[in-house]
């Protein structure tokens, strides 16, 4: 466990195209580290269409825009889960909150600078595209995870999304988990996406000599399965409905991956 | 700040000189006159110019940008092309200072305020906006002009060495970079704020970098899309 006064280990799990997995991952991901003992907030960091609490199960009646909007506290947002970890929740179908503004940026930057020093990590689930908030929340996290599915849109997506932040925020290591994976070869699967996906990145991205090479590192590959959909219209996570489950074991070990990860030193800015 | 554009700045502030000079006990400045011909104008002068650059690095000073940003924001409204704002600052510039004392602090402003002065156009304004934070309005430029020209500053300045007889001093700056949208009305702190905001993202990804808002507009290129889907074709993941 880090000290009180650490700042959080902050992770933001984007994929460019919607669909492919990100809430379910973050939220199973949350609660395996959780069962590590982590002291873990998800961040539903989708403002304009917001569905963490649907996927938990929970109906929070207050959110992040709330707080923006100075009607409640922080202390009165975050919710307690019953899943180990704590959310803090967005509103949905709140365009004036879905975009970067100023206010925006500065009333996550205050909830953020409240909030690092009681978590071991902060999950940031990300919307779907490449928006300025998207971009934000990118900018905000010590490591990117990317969520991106076999199919040749998602790893398109996926290689503009990297290519942007790359551009952005100079970001040289991401880290990737192929979801939605034949479950006959998944393993196999995930190396040959990273495979390919690093190929186009060493070949289009890397500056040349004296630039740091952009690498992305494969986390795991989690097959298609059944008991995914199940959990998701049970509105429950996988290991409370199916602890056995391939890809709830896969979960666990791409919980056990961050959790080695999680031991960085605080960041001042100066 | 260019010569040229110096002059017309300090012909637009003759008042505000004026009233400097009635601050100094020089109740009428007409008197003046009456001493040798253009010996006010020569004082106006020295007084405007004391009064917008900063003395050290002779860049404009804070009050004179936020004048300039506020005026080249009107006119972004006006002419409908975008206005950018670069935010840069010394990374560890305390460690300097600390390390090898105040005047060397003082040559690394100076060497920064240089380097500015060396890859600016003639109608941008680069200025010291606080300690070691400098701050560079290009007006009328287009996004990807102002990307190349904060490329091209970034690049002067990272790393940037300073030498004296004692030291080599070896310094990066975080660079912020963002630009008007022509259609909408902005204040210039607004402005600034989000600037601020791109150099201190620079910091948290490292220092020694440059941020900027927007994204590169041409994202994926055709070579780019061609070679994601030809590895697809060749040995995509359903294959065997």
């Amino acid at each position: 466990m880090v000290t009180k006064s650490a700042k959080a280990h902050r992770i933001a799990v984007i994929s460019g195209k919607g669909g492919v997995g990100k809430t379910v991952i973050t939220a199973n991901m949350a609660a395996a580290l959780s069962a590590r003992g982590r002291r873990i907030l998800v961040v539903d960091a989708d403002l304009g269409l917001a569905n963490m609490d649907i996927l938990l199960g929970v109906d929070p009646p207050f959110t992040m825009q709330d707080v923006f909007e100075g009607r409640r506290p922080l202390e009165d947002i975050v919710l307690r889960t019953k899943k180990g970890f704590d959310l803090l929740p967005a509103g949905s179908g709140l365009p004036m909150w879905a975009s970067l503004t100023t206010a925006l940026t500065e009333n996550v930057t205050s909830i953020l600078a409240s909030l690092d020093c009681r978590y071991d990590a902060l999950l940031f689930d990300a919307g779907a595209g490449v928006g300025d908030v998207v971009l934000y929340f990118a900018g905000l996290a010590d490591e990117i995870l990317l969520v991106a599915t076999p199919e040749p849109t998602s790893m398109m997506d996926a290689y503009a999304t990297i290519k942007i932040i790359h551009q952005l925020d100079k970001r040289n290591e991401f880290l990737l988990v192929v979801n939605q994976a034949d479950p006959a070869q998944s393993a196999r699967i995930g190396r040959m996406v990273a495979k390919h996906l690093q190929g186009v990145m060493s070949e289009f991205l890397d500056a040349g000599a004296g630039e740091i090479p952009v690498k992305l590192e494969l986390v795991g590959a989690i097959p298609q399965d059944p008991a995914i959909p199940e959990s998701i219209r049970q509105r429950k996570l996988l290991c409370e409905i199916h602890p056995q489950a391939p890809s709830t074991q896969l979960m666990n070990e791409l919980a056990g991956f961050l959790n080695t990860r999680m031991s960085a030193a605080p960041v001042g800015v100066s | 700040m260019s010569k040229k554009n110096s002059e017309k700045d300090n012909a637009l502030d003759l008042t505000a000189a004026l009233r400097i000079l009635q601050n100094a006990g020089i109740e009428d400045p007409r008197m003046l006159s009456e001493d040798s011909d253009g010996r006010i104008q020569f004082i106006i002068n020295a007084l405007c110019d004391l009064s917008i650059h900063d003395g050290l690095t002779g860049l404009v000073n804070a009050t004179f940008f936020h004048a300039v940003l506020e005026r080249e924001i009107h006119r972004s409204l006006r002419t409908g092309r975008t206005c950018a704002l670069m935010v840069i600052d010394i990374d560890h510039f305390k460690h300097i200072n600390d390390t090898y004392g105040h005047a060397e602090g003082d040559r690394v402003l100076q060497a920064v305020a240089d380097q500015l002065r060396a890859n600016l156009r003639n109608m941008d304004t680069a200025a010291r906006i606080g300690g070691e934070e400098f701050a560079v309005i290009l007006p009328e430029c287009s996004p990807q002009d102002a990307v190349q020209a904060a490329k091209r500053i970034h690049l002067s300045l990272n790393p940037l060495t300073t030498t004296t007889d004692q030291h080599a001093i070896r310094l990066t700056t975080s660079v912020g970079l963002v630009w008007t949208d022509p259609s909408i009305p902005a204040k210039s702190s607004s402005l600034l704020s989000e600037a601020d905001q791109e150099m201190y993202r620079a910091k948290r990804n490292g220092r020694g970098r440059l941020c900027y808002k927007h994204a590169d507009p041409t994202i994926v290129s055709r070579r780019e899309r061609s070679a994601l889907m030809a590895m697809e074709v060749e040995e995509g993941p359903h294959g065997h």
